[in-house]
């Protein structure tokens, strides 16, 4: 099960947040074409939408599992050696994760303000 | 017509390198005359070869880069010198002949044989026409190794990924109507390599003789694997 799981999963996980990102991609795209925000005051209103914020905050959740499966798709195809394979998918477990906190605390500071 | 072609014996203490060879090129030549014609200037020049006609699959070698069968092959579109080198990935055994142990292993371990649950009836398992169609581009794969030896995924992990050529096989079985062991033959192909390995180079199918796509194959063990699991 886990087996399955660590293969299907993570093809899955690949696919399905590509498309999240891909989506993502093109309203943002859209969004700084059509009304970017100009001054720091815009910011905080756009993201006062709690729209806005749940949908940075998947996107951001898309893009570490997406950087995620990718990275380790390079690592398992690159380095057979398995107590190298182990660490550096831990120290790309813990930077991603540093990576996400980090970002969670700007798109949540305003709101608590 | 210039060749320039792979020599390597390891009895010899020598390291492999590239002979040229001056080939007198006839109507319709293909590249296994060529190497043929090739040993009769030196006959210490090793290659397998038997049918001569694409459908043994023992010919596969590297030609400017690219895999394919030697006899179904004309040299009269290749770039000169042609290159000829082994295929890629496979240790060599002498000059252009490679060790292929490990991609039957793979191919085995599809167990690509029918498998019944049922007891066997008297007469033959019937199979309907839109079965049996379903397992064109399937069946004719003729085990030449031209796939599994382009793949760069098969390259970094032959003993953990299956390569293309086994998977094909495994996809053969699965859509095959009569066989009664698609959860065991898909339970076998989970985790994060043997099937996953895969990541749509697709160089597989550029160079399979047979037109075959194993890439498509791959994509419905997948979406078969999903349809299992939701
Ligand atoms: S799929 Fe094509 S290239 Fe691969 S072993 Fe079969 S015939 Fe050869």
């Amino acid at each position: 099960m886990s087996q399955g799981a660590s293969g299907l999963r993570a093809w899955l996980l690949q696919r399905a947040t590509a498309l999240y990102l891909a989506g993502y991609a093109v309203y943002l795209l859209l969004f700084f074409i059509l009304t970017p925000p100009r001054d720091y005051g815009a910011w905080i209103a756009w993201i006062d939408n709690p729209l806005h914020a749940v949908g940075l905050m998947l996107f951001l959740g898309a893009l570490l599992l997406h950087v995620w499966v990718g990275f380790r798709d390079v690592l398992l195809d690159y380095v057979p050696l398995f107590p190298l394979r182990l660490a550096l998918l831990a120290l790309l477990g813990f930077g991603l994760a540093a990576c996400g906190f980090w970002a969670l605390r700007i798109i949540m500071a305003p709101l608590l303000i | 017509m210039k060749f320039r072609v792979y020599r390597y014996s390891p009895e010899s203490g020598l390291k492999p390198y590239m002979q040229e060879f001056v080939v007198e090129t006839t109507r319709g030549m293909m590249l296994r005359d060529a190497l043929l014609a090739i040993q009769e200037q030196d006959e210490s020049f090793a290659f397998r070869h038997s049918c001569g006609d694409g459908v043994c699959g023992s010919d596969s070698v590297n030609v400017n880069g690219l895999n394919m069968l030697a006899c179904t092959t004309p040299v009269a579109g290749l770039r000169q010198p042609v290159l000829v080198r082994p295929l890629p990935g496979r240790p060599v055994i002498r000059d252009l002949v490679v060790d292929m142990s490990q991609f039957y292993k793979q191919y085995r371990s599809v167990e690509p044989w029918l498998k019944r649950q049922d007891p066997l009836p008297e007469h033959e398992v019937h199979q309907s026409p839109e079965e049996r169609d379903k397992l064109d581009g399937l069946h004719e794969c003729i085990l030449c190794g031209c796939c599994s030896t382009a793949c760069p995924s098969f390259w970094w992990n032959p003993e953990k990924f299956l390569g293309p050529q086994a998977l094909l096989t495994a996809c053969r079985f699965l859509e095959d109507s009569r066989d009664q062991a698609a959860e065991e033959r898909l339970d076998a192909l989970a985790g994060p390599y043997k099937l996953f390995r895969c990541h749509s180079i697709m160089n597989c199918v550029e160079v399979c003789p047979k037109g075959l796509n194993p890439t498509k194959a791959i994509g419905r063990i997948k979406a078969k694997m999903l349809k299992g699991s939701l």
